[in-house]
């Protein structure tokens, strides 16, 4: 089969009781009736869930689900020098807000940002879990800034830090890192900017492998940029960037992929045996035996009910794929 | 001439007594005539509040409404609700999923607003929430296209539309939060809300929030809509200069405070920004009201920023002999 994957949040609380222990516990640590060690064991039991999940339905490369993330930006940046963390702010069209960063001085790494994190789902999963950090272009794109006033400069700075960062997570033992850059989505443009700042970290990730991925949208116009860039998998949205899987059905991809191509933003279920003879007309073109399967984005945007599911016909899609490693 | 009359956006915050009994009906342990007695409770005591501080243009409260677009959603046919997905931090949400042709099973919201009108002489607004954004908030199972969704959405919005019309509505607010999503579909959306306001004979505003005004707002005199109401207090303060060049050919209603704040904006630090507001538009033509509705506040909150709200709005009309 094809390997499958998936791109970073699952959702942290579902219908029943049990499901929604965390929610209960921030409405408890917001009162001030417990405190911060007990909320962190809260988010670790549903850590240890939602990996428990993923390796039940048997993905190959799984991910801690983010679930003591606040969003995607201000989980990453508030631990960054010169950042603080702001008002809400709307993240892309997913009727879902972050928290905005604010720069205000030379941002620097202070430290390790996602390694006890990391550590503590790599020791309760049975698959290799992936560290997914938010990638420099996207930090620059959607926080403020009052210092560099030059989104450039505020990248590169950005790049060296999550560098530190990815350095740090592989000497924890991580093999597998994403960098996440869903803004190249709504600034292709601005291409050559995302793709210096991988540069800088993939210097720094020592034998891991290295993931670009992209959602929201498409990156038709990209593809051949992202394809030279130094990650060791693209990952792509193939669902809202169906325009890409245009591109890639006519001129394939020179680089292994990580095929979006389960909606992670619709309840539809797709039929696992359509999505595999889909990918399968890509034989040839793609590497499939190097590339995964994955949902389109993270999995949060759905009720965990669905969520599930969807992992299930990911993972059904791939058996029924055939090739692979 | 009327000036600077003073509205709501839509929703208001729910007592802790009616979030205590939606709680105990979700688990079934209060009957539906319970919960209705004490949401009519609810609504009475909020449409009393605004008569009392002098609102022009009073809201019902949407005290029986849990999420806007679910709540719509449960009162059309072809969908189910999904489970819980999470908006930010610790807030949850369900949202629709369309599983089969949309079909109205009759009037949505109109009972409650005959109930709100017959509790005061003041003209309440009939509330809607628009088709892009019952669309965009809602899983399609069914249509496998969101511009067909929306129009869909569209007719059975006209529908009732026409609805609270008959029932008395002169004022037929359209919540398009989700307008600023995707600027390509702003087209799909002009067209949408222009099917649900078409040949409605009342009058009609579109409300929106949250969104970059800036990349939309060619779109503005676009808008098959009388009236615009939008969220200036929070970010839209700098928008200004830009309809000074650019003139707005509808209404206007200006939010002149934060419902993401806590901070109650003292009264003179609002009348500064109708000030600012009176540079731009004309009096009769402009509305003074919150930048989105006030449901997250708390009671006494939301009640202390429309106060001051509305004795600001009075301040400025004295100040220029506006009556």
């Amino acid at each position: 089969m094809v390997r499958t994957t998936v791109v970073g949040t699952y959702p942290r609380i579902g219908d029943t009781f049990e499901e929604q222990s965390l929610r209960r516990a921030i409405g408890r640590f917001d009162k001030g009736e417990i405190d911060a060690s007990q909320l962190q064991a809260a988010e670790r039991e549903v850590t240890k869930a939602v990996l428990r999940e993923q390796n039940d339905a048997g993905i190959d490369v799984v991910t801690d689900g983010q679930i003591s993330w606040y969003d995607s930006q201000s989980h990453i940046a508030r631990k960054i020098r010169s950042v603080e963390i702001t008002g809400l702010a709307r993240y892309f069209d997913t009727n879902t807000y972050y928290r905005q960063p604010l720069v205000s001085g030379p941002v620097a790494w202070d430290g390790p940002i996602l390694e006890d994190e990391w550590t503590f789902a790599q020791s309760v999963s049975t698959a290799p879990v992936k560290a997914v950090l938010t990638g420099p272009f996207t930090l620059a794109s959607l926080a403020l800034d009052t210092h560099y006033g030059n989104k450039e400069k505020l990248a590169a700075d950005l790049a060296s830090a999550l560098a530190e960062e990815t350095s740090a997570l592989v000497k924890a033992g991580a093999r597998h890192i994403q960098i996440d850059e869903p803004a190249l989505t709504l600034h292709p443009k601005e291409v050559r900017l995302a793709l210096e700042g991988l540069e800088t970290i993939a210097a720094r990730r020592g034998s891991a492998t290295l993931t670009l991925f992209t959602y929201f949208g498409e990156v038709s116009k990209i593809l051949k940029d992202l394809e030279s860039s130094p990650a060791d998998l693209l990952g792509l949205d193939l669902v809202q960037g169906a325009k890409t899987w245009d591109v890639l059905a006519k001129s394939g991809s020179d680089k292994p992929l990580v095929l979006g191509v389960i909606d992670a933003r619709n309840t539809g279920r797709e039929d696992p045996k359509d999505v595999a003879k889909r990918v399968l007309t890509l034989d040839g073109k793609v590497d499939l035996r190097s590339s995964y399967l994955s949902p389109s984005n993270g999995l949060e945007f759905l009720p965990r009910d669905k969520a599930r599911e969807k992992l299930r016909i990911l993972v059904d899609a791939a058996k029924h794929a055939g090739v692979g490693p | 001439m009327t000036a600077l009359l003073t509205t709501s956006v839509g929703s208001l915050p729910k007592p802790e007594y009616l979030i205590r009994a939606r709680a105990k009906a979700s688990k079934g342990d209060l009957s539906r005539d319970e919960l209705r007695t004490l949401e009519e409770k609810a609504t009475a005591d909020w449409i009393r509040f605004q008569d009392e501080i002098g609102i022009d243009i009073p809201v019902d409260g949407e005290q029986y409404r849990g999420d806007m677009a679910t709540y719509f959603a449960e009162n059309i046919r072809g969908t189910v609700i999904s489970g819980l997905v999470r908006s930010y931090g610790n807030r949850y949400y369900k949202k629709p999923i369309i599983t089969d042709e949309l079909r109205l099973n009759g009037p949505i919201s109109v009972d409650w607003f005959r109930f709100a009108q017959g509790l005061t002489s003041k003209p309440v607004k009939g509330m809607i929430t628009g088709p892009y954004t019952m669309m965009d908030w809602s899983f399609d199972e069914y249509y496998g296209s969101r511009e067909e969704t929306c129009l869909a959405f569209a007719r059975l919005l006209h529908e009732e539309a026409v609805a609270l019309r008959q029932a008395g509505a002169k004022i037929i607010q359209v919540d398009e939060p989700a307008l600023s999503t995707r600027f390509e579909e702003l087209p799909l959306l002009v067209k949408a809300v222009g099917i649900v306001t078409k040949g409605l004979g009342t009058k009609t505003i579109l409300h929106t929030c949250y969104g970059n005004y800036d990349a939309i707002f060619e779109y503005f005199n676009k808008l098959p809509v009388d009236q615009l109401d939008l969220e200036m207090s929070n970010s839209g303060l700098d928008l200004l200069e830009r309809f000074k060049r650019e003139p707005l050919t509808k209404e206007i209603a200006f939010g002149v405070v934060d419902v993401h704040s806590h901070v109650v904006e003292p009264v003179d630090l609002i009348r500064e920004r109708i000030e600012k507001a009176l540079t731009i538009f004309e009096p009769d033509r402009l509305y003074i009201d919150p930048d989105c509705g006030l449901k997250t506040r708390t009671v006494e909150e939301a009640q202390a920023k429309l106060r001051n709200m509305v004795a600001a709005a009075k301040a400025v009309r004295q100040a220029h002999r506006l009556t």
